[in-house]
């Protein structure tokens, strides 16, 4: 892929994923509990690694977690949303060799539990109170969901991408 | 379905149930009648549960937000905040100690813990 080519895409990445998480952000939460989210922003993370590789989807999510916390959050939500996001990313990187295309839904649930993980422990050493860690049974939970959920949506997108040869 | 694919969804699937099911048993377990609100780690007020006879509101305005706190004879929950998301007023009160009720933007958490005196 041309240099060019793939700035444009990465930059069109940065802004569909930014988009993604500014409207989820307005949403109301889908549980009464803290840390539990779709993540549909996370489709974009793993269509990115599929389509463009590791490292360029690191450097998205890198920017969308930035500018997500400049538009819609605070600098907690920030601390937040790093530490989830770079447990995930780092379990995306690990796993994503190991599966083929079809279980990608599997890598992505592998990778939200880890991000609940990361921000669960961020949870616990901000506001220095290890009783929080009573939420790590339903949050490991709804990784898995979550994370299935958007592993789907990141398969057939890439397909569908692959498909009409926008990339 | 391979083999593989078949071993990953037991296993996603029991993370998925322990995980409900622990949830489940921690929110129904834990006795304790002294409710603990922390702010950023620093104990903000402390207040025995059990000898409270008549509601009130702890208004609780810090440098990360705004929340005020609903005692009730035996409960406490949250009850309004200027957070986005109202996480914390949306999970209602809670009356014992097994899942305390968090705040993250406001760094707010309450808690019940043992009925102990010393707490």
């Amino acid at each position: 892929m041309a240099k060019t080519r793939k700035l444009a895409l990465m930059a069109l990445f940065v802004a569909i994923a930014l988009t993604i998480f500014m409207i989820e952000s307005q949403l109301p939460p889908i549980a009464p509990i803290p840390g539990v989210k779709l993540g549909l922003a996370n489709v974009v993370t793993l269509t990115a690694m599929l389509i463009l590789g590791r490292k360029e989807a690191g450097a998205i999510l890198a920017v969308r977690i930035l500018m997500g916390a400049v538009f819609a959050g605070s600098p907690a939500s920030l601390l937040y949303s790093a530490a989830g996001g770079f447990l995930a990313y780092l379990v995306m990187c690990l796993t994503v060799k190991h599966f083929q295309e079809n279980q990608l839904w599997i890598v992505s649930a592998l990778a939200g539990v880890a991000h609940n993980a990361g921000q669960l422990l961020a949870c616990v050493l901000i506001v220095q109170t290890p009783g929080v860690f009573a939420y790590a049974p339903i949050l490991a939970a709804s990784g898995v969901i979550t994370g299935c959920f958007t592993g789907f949506a990141a398969m057939y997108l890439t397909r569908a991408l692959r498909k009409s040869g926008a990339s | 379905m391979d083999k593989k694919t078949k071993i990953w969804i037991a296993v996603l699937l029991s993370v998925v149930l322990l995980g409900l099911l622990g949830f489940f048993a921690l929110s129904h377990l834990g006795g304790g009648t002294i409710a603990v609100i922390t702010v950023d780690g620093q104990e903000y007020q402390r207040i025995d549960l059990s000898r409270v006879t008549e509601s009130y509101d702890i208004e609780i305005d810090t440098k990360y937000g705004y929340n005020t706190v609903h005692v009730e004879p035996g409960r406490i929950s949250v009850t309004e905040a200027d957070c986005p998301d109202g996480i914390c007023v949306a999970q209602g009160a809670i009356d014992r100690g097994g899942v305390p009720i968090i705040c993250m933007p406001h760094r707010l958490v309450v808690k019940i813990e043992g009925s102990g005196i010393d707490g």
